[in-house]
């Protein structure tokens, strides 16, 4: 049997699948969750996706890249999926979201490092709500007892006292853009940022009066304009370079990634990735710090053993 | 190599009288039956230098022969003229008789009156036998130029080389291995074993195919005397029968095959999986992994298509270090005497008939699909299960005949459907027994087979519907994916509907794909339906038209496994009469240069070198072109070809050819049509006409010529001169069908620019034809002949003759120069 391949193209999602007699591979991409950033078509090793920028018209804002995955070159490992910030591509086998590069250790998973301790949070404050720019997080609240809490106003103070706030964000739609940590007044939220890089905008290179960049970006209040300028607050920034798909001069915007926080497992694929992803410098770099911290174990392990001898 | 003994260009026929004996054989009625045969001697004895006329009733049979001999001893016959049947038939034989006697075999001719007279016109005994009196006398006027040839001999290489690694091509490498011979067994998958390793079971017998079969890949990878290149290709083929050199390359796998132990740790930790093709696509197999467990030889291969590099096999491989990401392909060169094809064929996957639904609806699946689906050891684990819900069907219909005996797909029958369709149902009824209704739609059930009837027998008990009928639409139920089929019963002449769960096409076996190249490489032909051509379908079924190789199973046409066995068999034993001798002789019909002639001594020439389609001509400034004996093939191109008329043909010089025009076109030249036939298209498809008792006007007078190429634009310019009424050349099929690789473009080109000049001088343009007709196609021939008549007559006798009479003069000074 030739093999039987789908590709659907809707406004809402583009699926791609492998249609076999027991074995069912789909890759689904959620168009709403894709900002059109580079990362996914970096990260494929197959080299199968690709972005398509979209024409502007004149008075209207700039629109996000569109992602197009190639049917004849995908093989659904799954990679696109793992290193998407914003989660917005699934690669399942048989409606399983286990995919068999992680489970192989042949590929890293990314680490969103949240920390969250509701213990110190204000029993009324929304603050993280409405600075996550992508509307994920979420913040429900719960009775001592475990009942939700519809109405805080209707509770006695002493209730008031013992509700439980609960703040959700969803890892895997997460970005880590840290919006939220920094809304946040008791530090409730802890996290790094998942992608470490620079971002830089020259000025005197920008055209008149453009502002794709901030039209695209999904990190509301990363690039701003001011006096017709684009401003850039690095502090929220995810370096996902969304924008640097749109920018339409080569040298205006810089992104520029030099380190991706990941599970500590190596292959070549993942270096291959990295390399694309962030620069060779950085990858060189993240090499040599596992060859120390192996030198590290070996020593350490000697020391333990020694130990045990004696 | 050593340059064998050939005659000089400038001898001339011995200075002797001219004693020639005619021969004239009844063939039973096959001849005498419509040619006159009295008319025909009696007509004989009137040829001048004719001193001997004979007739006999079989003049192959020993008798017959037997009198050539004695005829030939007694009358002190010097050229022999045997008028019979085809030379493509009775030609080897008849030198070796007139050999016997002594006279050189190289002196006798032979008059093709069967083919070419008795069996086409069978209507017309007395243009038949007019016919007949004609193709004596050109044969007498060729014999009367013949010289003595020698035989070339030259060493051959005692090994052998197989080309397909299924069932047919490891049987033919184990005999010939057996017999003692060093084999080479080129397959371009990752293993041997062809598409019976992907069987499950094997009919009438049920026995299981890969138990059967594995121990024989296995015997086929241990044997000293085999070497196997596996995931190769063959590139290119040199040289001739005997002594080839042929090139193969080696596709990466990415992994080193000395240091692979096969254990398989690799795959295990492969995270990448993709569709399997040897499975069908139903199930999937690793990025580093092999096809199947059993397969010959074991060693793993890199998909690059779908590696990710991640490099863990590296890992797992360890110090075995057998995985190698920077191996390129690798070209080897090996020397072998004769090759065996057994390329094998493909299945046709109906896409291209939308009402069948194949590829739309998930539940029509072909039978090879269903083959891997009730193998235990295939994707589902011998569960027929559904794609749609992966449920077992309750209902499965199987239709037969899905593209073959289909005159808009492929007209043949692919000899083994019935069969297997037999043998799915009695698998699917002895495993899930009352619980599954099965249907089979077929035509005709085709059971000629030892057991096979018997067979059939067992799948009627097993309670299977046989409807007779061909399913003309196949519909699908959206809900439950169930398939609705529309046909008809032939039995009850009515419309029906049946409705089931699954359905199986049993679709036509069709010719490899790459076949094409292989027969661009090895100079093969390619019979109507695209499967190889054997020199003589009955007599000759595994000999291709190229000596020295020969074919085994389905690539020259549809056969079975134990078919295909015993013709694995049957082509080792015909490799080895070739590779069991230490020398083989050649034909000396080759070309040899006069050197007083050439004018490269005098000018830069190399027309010859560049049109020899061998590379057989080797130029050196200021020296006479110089012909690579053991390298020409003899196709005569460079002798049409060489604007000097340096070079010579043995066999089929321009003086010996033009007596034939001549001697054709001495009566009633007007109302005659003149071919000039290649031996290995046109003449056979001529012969086939005959054979197959195609009628058509007896007006034609054919000559044989090796090749199209060596049709020289003289031959036509004497013919138009004589007055023929028509001219025809026959070639192979272009682009490739010709047996000497390009012949037919060079004489197309030739005869593209006279035909301008021809017409520009005044000649009708239907008057000078030239058609390309295999030798698969007697029908086209006896068509174009018809159309070639009716052409003449339309355009009258008159017409030709006042054509005739205006050329003339322009010919005649044309050809002053060839006279000289």
């Amino acid at each position: 049997m030739p093999l039987k391949t789908q590709k659907r193209d809707t406004a809402e999602a583009l699926t791609l699948e492998w249609i076999l007699q027991t074995k069912h591979y789909k890759l689904a991409l959620d168009k709403n969750l894709c900002v059109g950033c580079q990362i996914c078509s970096l990260a494929c090793p197959k080299e199968a996706i690709k972005l398509e920028k979209q024409p502007k018209v004149q008075g209207e804002k700039a629109k996000k890249a569109k992602v197009d995955v190639d049917l004849a070159k995908c093989i659904f490992c799954g990679i696109c999926d793992i290193t998407c910030p914003y989660g917005a591509v699934k690669v399942t086998l048989n409606g399983d979201h286990n995919l068999i590069v992680v489970e192989k250790e042949s590929f890293p998973e990314l680490i969103r490092d949240i920390k969250i301790d509701t213990r110190n949070c204000p029993k009324d404050c929304v603050a993280c709500v409405e600075a996550c720019p992508l509307e994920q997080l979420t913040i429900s609240k719960v009775t001592y007892d475990g009942k939700p809490v519809e109405n805080l106003d209707a509770l006695s103070p002493s209730q008031r006292r013992h509700v439980v706030v609960n703040v959700d964000i969803p890892k895997d739609k997460c970005p880590t853009c840290r919006a939220c940590e920094y809304k946040c007044p008791p530090g409730v939220i802890k996290m790094r940022k998942t992608f470490e890089g620079k971002i830089a905008i020259d000025q005197a290179k920008c055209p008149e009066g453009c502002q794709d960049c901030v039209d695209v970006c999904p990190i509301t209040g990363t690039l701003t304009v001011a006096d017709g300028k684009v401003q850039v607050n690095e502090s929220t920034c995810v370096y996902c370079g969304a924008c640097k798909v749109v920018c339409p001069v080569d040298e205006a915007l810089m992104v520029k990634r030099t380190k991706v926080l990941h599970t500590p497992v190596h292959s070549g694929t993942w270096n291959k990735t990295l390399e694309r992803i962030t620069s060779p410098v950085d990858t060189v770099k993240e090499l040599k710090a596992i060859s120390g911290k192996k030198a590290r174990d070996m020593v350490s392990k000697r020391f333990v053993s020694e130990e045990v001898i004696k | 190599m050593s340059q064998p003994q050939t005659p000089t260009p400038n001898a001339q026929p011995p200075k002797e009288d001219l004693r020639v004996g005619v021969f004239v054989c009844h063939c039973g009625l096959n001849i005498a039956g419509t040619v006159d045969i009295k008319q025909v001697t009696e007509y004989a004895k009137t040829i001048p230098d004719v001193v001997f006329v004979k007739e006999n009733r079989y003049t192959c049979a020993d008798p017959g022969q037997e009198e050539i001999r004695k005829a030939i001893k007694e009358q002190k016959l010097n050229r022999v003229v045997i008028a019979a049947c085809s030379p493509r038939m009775h030609e080897p034989t008849f030198r070796r008789t007139v050999s016997e006697a002594g006279l050189n075999p190289f002196l006798y001719e032979m008059a093709n009156i069967r083919e070419f007279a008795s069996w086409c016109h069978p209507n017309t005994p007395q243009e038949a036998t007019e016919r007949a009196k004609d193709a004596v006398r050109m044969a007498v006027a060729k014999a009367r130029l013949m010289m003595p040839l020698q035989t070339i001999e030259v060493p051959v290489t005692n090994k052998a080389l197989v080309i397909g690694g299924g069932i047919a091509g490891m049987n033919a490498a184990l005999d010939l291995a057996e017999m003692g011979f060093k084999v080479y067994l080129l397959e371009n998958t990752q293993s041997i074993g062809g598409h019976m390793a992907a069987l499950d079971k094997t009919f009438p017998t049920l026995d299981c195919s890969i138990c059967i079969e594995g121990p024989k890949m296995v015997d086929c990878g241990r044997h000293p005397n085999i070497q196997i290149f596996a995931y190769s290709d063959l590139v290119k083929v040199d040289g001739y029968i005997g002594n080839f050199k042929v090139k193969i390359r080696k596709n990466p796998r990415y992994v080193i095959p000395e240091r692979c132990t096969g254990c398989g740790e690799c795959r295990d930790v492969c995270p990448i999986e993709y569709p399997n093709d040897w499975d069908m696509n139903l199930g999937t197999r690793k990025a580093i992994s092999v096809p199947f467990d059993q397969a010959v030889p074991l060693i793993y291969a890199i998909d690059k298509n779908y590696c990710i590099e991640c490099f863990k096999c590296t890992d797992v491989c360890g110090a075995r270090q057998a995985i190698d990401f920077e191996q390129k392909a690798e070209e080897v060169d090996i020397e072998v005497g004769a090759i065996i094809v057994s390329t094998g064929f493909d299945v046709y996957l109906p896409y291209d008939m939308p009402l069948l639904g194949y590829g739309k609806y998930p539940n029509v699946i072909t039978s090879m699909e269903f083959e891997r689906l009730i193998l235990a050891a295939g994707p589902t684990g011998g569960k027929v299960i559904r794609q749609s819900d992966g449920k077992k069907p309750h209902s499965v219909a199987f239709i037969q005949c899905v593209g073959s005996r289909d005159k808009n797909k492929y007209p043949y029958c692919s000899n083994y459907c019935c069969m297997y369709t037999l043998k799915h149902v009695v698998q699917l009824k002895e495993k899930y027994k009352e619980d599954v209704e099965v249907y089979v739609f077929y035509m005709d059930m085709r059971t000629p087979g030892k057991g096979y009837e018997e067979f059939y027998d067992r799948a009627r008990e097993r309670g299977a519907n046989f409807i007779r009928g061909r399913v003309s639409r196949i519909d699908e139920d959206p809900k439950t994916h169930n398939l609705i089929l529309h046909s008809e019963d032939a039995n009850l002449g009515q419309p029906i509907e049946v409705e089931a769960e699954m359905v199986v096409l049993a679709t036509a076996s069709i010719p490899k794909k790459g076949s094409d190249e292989i027969a661009r490489i090895l100079n093969l032909s390619r019979g109507a339906d695209g499967f190889f051509m054997e020199s003589h379908p009955k007599l000759e079924p595994m000999d291709a038209p190229t000596d020295g190789v020969f074919y085994a199973g389905a690539c020259q046409g549809l056969k079975d496994i134990p078919f295909s066995v015993s013709q694995g068999s049957g082509a080792a034993s015909r490799a080895a009469t070739v590779i069991s001798k230490p020398k083989w002789k050649i034909e000396p019909i080759i070309s040899i240069v006069d050197e007083t002639k050439c004018r490269n001594k005098t000018a830069k020439c190399g027309v010859c070198q560049d049109k020899c389609p061998y590379g057989a001509i080797r130029i050196e400034p200021n020296k006479a072109a110089q012909i690579i004996t053991a390298s020409c093939h003899g196709c005569g191109t460079c002798v049409a070809e060489c604007p000097q008329h340096a070079i010579t043909q043995m066999h089929f010089t321009d003086a010996q050819i033009m007596a034939q025009i001549r001697s054709a076109l001495e009566d009633k030249p007007e109302e005659k049509i003149l071919a000039i036939l290649c031996n290995w298209c046109s003449y056979a498809g001529a012969d086939l006409a005959g054979t197959s008792r195609f009628e058509y006007p007896p007006s034609v007078r054919a000559i044989r010529v090796m090749c199209s190429g060596r049709v020289d634009r003289e031959f036509i310019l004497e013919a138009l001169r004589l007055g023929a009424g028509m001219v025809l050349i026959g070639a192979c099929h272009l682009p490739y069908d010709c047996h000497y690789i390009n012949g037919n473009y060079k004489m197309k080109a030739r005869t593209d620019a006279l035909k301008g000049m021809l017409t520009k001088l005044g000649m009708s343009p239907e008057r000078f034809r030239v058609e390309y007709v295999s030798a698969a196609e007697g029908i086209h021939y006896a068509e174009v002949i018809k159309e070639i008549d009716a052409d003449m007559k339309a355009l009258g006798k008159e017409k030709i003759q006042a054509e005739t009479a205006k050329l003339k003069p322009v010919l005649d000074n044309m050809l002053k120069r060839w006279k000289k």
